[in-house]
């Protein structure tokens, strides 16, 4: 009886087996039961043995969707080749794991390719009630979502998954990702099944941030000892080869169980009129700052003589600034320097704003001796601004994640945070040198180091940190890059003219006219038609096609990391 | 008049207090606030709820309801129209600054629309059943029922992108001094919103026109031996433009909102698009300014056409 007690505890509070007086019964009972144990144990040997991937079945809790099996069905019902070529005219990848392909991403994953049958036979397996109807959830505001979700409204149909989908309103934040009070057990805060998103990431660590136990926005996944120990392990090191190898294993797990269902990989499109030449310029990820040789840039002159680049995203009510989008607008990448610079592939190569740089052998510390830079307004860049912006930084509402990370690793931050202290320790300036040291390591502190710009303290000492993109500061910035604003004429144009005191060198290209057209709106075909913009870049698929078809500009594909992907709530539903 | 004048006016008051109440109202039904729209979805996800409520403690966004109603009200009374909540410019710099782009287009589209609906309906009317009359009507009919981005989309393919008469859109260039310098941009976006325009007040000039042509007092005029030409004009035209007055009256609050779909195709920075950003925005200080604007401008006109009714109809008589 003790075994029973043991193994089913939850029969012994109901007196199931305390019999007034037939033991002989009671015997025959306890022997039945044990053998139907012997029998379910095998089976469920056996099951195990059927399944082609995933492993046993833990965390099962009332959500359907916490069955590994039920999210295979999905990604197997899901036709993406398909979609891809139609819907998204073949101008993206499909997607087998959250990292994009290249060297972070390991072979022999499972694509889940479209295998109807396969769907139906896991969706058997998991005892999936068809009456039941996943509420899937987007934010995006353009047709080609709601085109992408009827589709897998329509493949789930044909294996027997019922699915609505519609767009959320007002605080997505809340809506999205608000992390539930028992990260083990639920219930989750969140309402929906799954979430239609796109994860663009900086750094690789990025993709995974959202799955373990109180990770920041995860809304989604119960907790997983599993999945705490491989993110952990991709954080452990400094080293690339280690980082890739802690990688692989954690896209394995994540590829076997499907906490979330990777879709595919948007391609980002670099567009340029003929006029315009880099002259061995490289493309890179246009979204982030790399060193893209704007320097040397050259533009047809036009009938006086002036060479004149016509581009876009030029501001509507303010300048964005560069700590959340480092480089996704023009004028944040010509504008603002940072320590360093990175190659095309965003890994850091050479000092920019810093004349030098040293990084202590286990990576807990990186030293940077400035150069002689100077702001647009003629003072000199100092040391103080660099660590005015890492203390200012923490304390503004939204700054990239990266550069959070990188910067919540420095010694004494914690203490500056919680208010304990007026500066972080961790800061060290001596002469024009400012060491950076840390409690942790932060594998990804060359990527801040070479995204982050600096900002002149002096234009925001008495600002309220909490109001920074509010700052008047917005309307007109004052940078270090390359190139300094000359005329904005807010939602009509904004002109930038080459930097005379740039320590570099002067730019080439006179003029950078740029207007308020955005990335992905009607007026970049018509601006382009009309041959008023020569250089930008866009991910929209309608776009590219129109683009390529004229004769006046040339379109560059380039992989980015950029994933869409269904987040899945896997927690017990309120 | 003067007191009817002076009645109205003081009537406006209540009337713009309630109208902005139920407009501060309704952005405070819509889901999510400023501050939802200002941070990317991804990035929300690292962003702690201390400090999102922080952020919305310094804009103010965490009082009750009508306490940041009474707050902003009793800053419009003191002329202090408040701060946008994304940009932090004044909301004054923000109106006055894209205004003007919104009032320039539209006043010249309202003035050729009134002028050549007003012509032509005129002409279609006292050209009944003629060749003139039917193609008129059919235009007419065109002008009402085809969208105002398909009249735009094809006269930037024209005049544009094929005989690269016109520039494709904007309003100003870094180049630009005079005003002739940058008169080209406007021509395109006004004549189409004209010729939308027109059509509506050549429908209603028309047959308002037919109207007035059988009633007694032109029957009147003729009797008397006037010309024809000054039966028309005079006694006709004139109190068929009531009601053309009347559709131009309620067309003049519609010059500040109105435009936005020509503004968007024409990237014309006008205030049409601030308002829809400030709208999407939860914006509430820009889209309640804004708004006080078009509701000001509803009820003056509807004062004006009033006003001018009694002028050109004399059956009319204010009181």
């Amino acid at each position: 009886m003790s075994l029973i007690n043991n193994a089913f505890p939850q029969y012994v509070n109901n007196n199931y087996f305390i019999g007034e007086k037939m033991e002989k019964l009671r015997v025959f009972f306890i022997s039945c039961l044990l053998v139907t144990m012997a029998f379910s144990l095998w089976a469920g040997g056996q099951q195990e043995d059927k399944m082609e991937s995933g492993t046993k079945i833990e965390g099962l809790n009332s959500n359907p969707l916490s069955d590994f099996r039920v999210r295979q069905a999905i990604a197997y019902a899901v036709d993406m080749d398909t979609i891809v070529e139609t819907l998204l005219e073949g101008k993206a990848l499909v997607a087998d794991s959250m990292v994009p392909n290249g060297p972070w991403k390991t072979p022999g994953l499972n694509a889940y390719s479209y295998d109807p049958e396969m769907a139906k036979k896991l969706l058997k397996e998991a005892d999936w009630d068809s009456n039941y109807t996943l509420d899937v959830v987007f934010y995006y505001g353009d047709q080609l979502t709601v085109d992408i979700m009827t589709a897998v409204q329509a493949y789930l149909s044909a294996v027997g998954l019922k699915m609505d989908f519609r767009k959320l309103e007002g605080d997505l934040g809340e809506q999205l990702w608000t992390n539930p009070s028992d990260p083990v057990n639920g219930p989750s805060y969140i309402k929906w099944d799954m979430a239609y998103a796109g994860s663009a990431a900086l750094a690789m660590h990025e993709y995974y941030g959202k799955l373990p136990t109180n990770g920041s926005g995860n809304s989604h996944t119960p907790s997983d000892p599993e999945i705490d120990r491989l993110v952990a392990a991709t954080k452990a090191t400094a080293n690339i080869a280690d980082q890739q190898s802690a990688f692989f294993e954690l896209q394995k797990y994540v590829n076997k169980n499907l906490p979330l269902i990777p879709l595919y990989y948007q391609q980002l499109f670099i567009y340029e009129s003929t006029r315009v030449n880099r002259n061995g310029g490289a493309y890179g990820n246009a979204q982030y700052k790399y060193d893209w040789n704007i320097l040397n840039w050259s533009v047809t002159p036009d009938a006086s003589g002036k060479e004149v680049l016509y581009t876009n995203t030029a501001p509507v009510e303010f300048f964005q600034h560069p700590w959340f989008n480092p480089g996704i607008f023009m004028y944040s990448k010509v504008l603002f320097d940072s320590l360093l610079v990175a190659d095309e592939a965003l890994v850091a190569k050479e000092g920019q704003l810093a004349s030098k740089f040293s990084v202590a052998n286990d990576s807990m510390s990186i030293s940077f001796t400035m150069n002689d830079a100077k702001w647009h307004d003629g003072s000199a860049l100092t040391a103080g601004d660099v660590k005015w912006s890492v203390e200012y930084a923490l304390q503004v509402p939204a700054i990239h994640s990266v550069f959070a990370t990188t910067f919540k690793s420095l010694e004494g931050a914690q203490a500056f945070i919680d208010g304990s202290a007026d500066g972080i320790s961790g800061l060290v300036i001596e002469g024009n040198t400012i060491t950076f040291n840390f409690a942790k390591l932060d594998p990804n502190m060359m990527l801040t180091f070479s995204q982050f710009p600096p900002l002149p303290k002096k234009y925001f000492e008495t600002a309220d940190p909490l109001q920074f993109q509010q700052n008047s500061f917005w309307q007109n910035p004052v940078g270090s890059g390359p190139y300094k604003v000359q005329e904005v004429q807010m939602n009509d144009y904004t002109v930038m003219v080459p930097f005379e005191s740039y320590y570099g060198g002067t730019a080439n290209i006179d003029e950078i006219v740029m207007y308020p057209s955005g990335e992905n709106d009607g007026n970049v075909i018509k601006n382009a038609s009309a041959g008023k913009l020569d250089y930008g870049f866009t991910k929209s698929v309608a776009d590219v096609k129109s683009l390529e078809a004229m004769g006046n500009m040339r379109v560059t594909p380039v992989d980015i990391p950029y994933t869409r992907l269904f987040y899945v709530n896997k927690f017990p539903k309120p | 008049m003067l007191s009817y004048a002076i009645r109205r006016m003081l009537i406006l008051i209540p009337m713009l207090i309630v109208i902005s109440f139920f407009i501060y109202s309704g952005l405070e039904l819509m889901p999510g606030d400023a501050v939802s729209y200002m941070i990317d979805p991804e990035a929300a996800a690292e962003i702690s709820p201390e400090k999102l409520d922080a952020l919305r403690d310094s804009l103010g966004l965490n009082d009750p309801f009508v306490l940041r109603y009474v707050k902003w009200f009793g800053g419009v009374l003191k002329g202090n129209f408040g701060y946008s909540l994304s940009s932090g410019v004044p909301i004054r710099d923000i109106v006055f600054d894209r205004l003007p782009a919104t009032l320039e287009l539209s006043f010249i589209a309202l003035i050729l629309s009134t002028i050549f609906g007003s012509v032509l309906g005129f002409i279609s009317a006292i050209r009944k059943g003629s060749i003139a009359d039917n193609t008129l009507t059919i235009v007419g009919m065109l002008g009402v029922s085809v969208p105002q981005f398909v009249f735009g989309l094809v006269a930037i393919l024209i005049f544009s992108l094929k005989l690269k008469w016109l520039p494709v859109g904007g309003r100003l260039m870094p180049e630009y001094v005079t005003y002739w310098d940058r008169f080209p941009h406007i021509i395109m976006p006004a004549l189409v919103l004209a010729a939308t325009m027109t059509a509506g007040v050549m429908r209603y000039s028309r047959s308002s026109m037919l109207d007035s042509m059988n009633k007694e007092y032109i029957k009147t005029a003729r009797s008397k031996g006037l010309p024809e030409w000054r039966v028309n004009l005079v006694h006709g035209f004139r109190v068929a433009l009531t009601p053309v007055i009347v559709l131009v009256g309620f067309r003049l609050p519609t010059l500040i909102g109105g435009a936005v779909v020509i503004e968007q195709i024409f990237q014309w920075p006008g205030i049409g698009n601030e308002f829809i950003t400030a709208v999407r925005g939860q914006n509430f200080p820009l889209v309640m300014m804004i708004a006080l604007f078009s509701v000001f401008a509803v009820l003056i006109a509807s004062f004006l056409v009033d006003l001018f009714t009694a002028i050109l109809d004399p059956r009319v008589k204010l009181g």
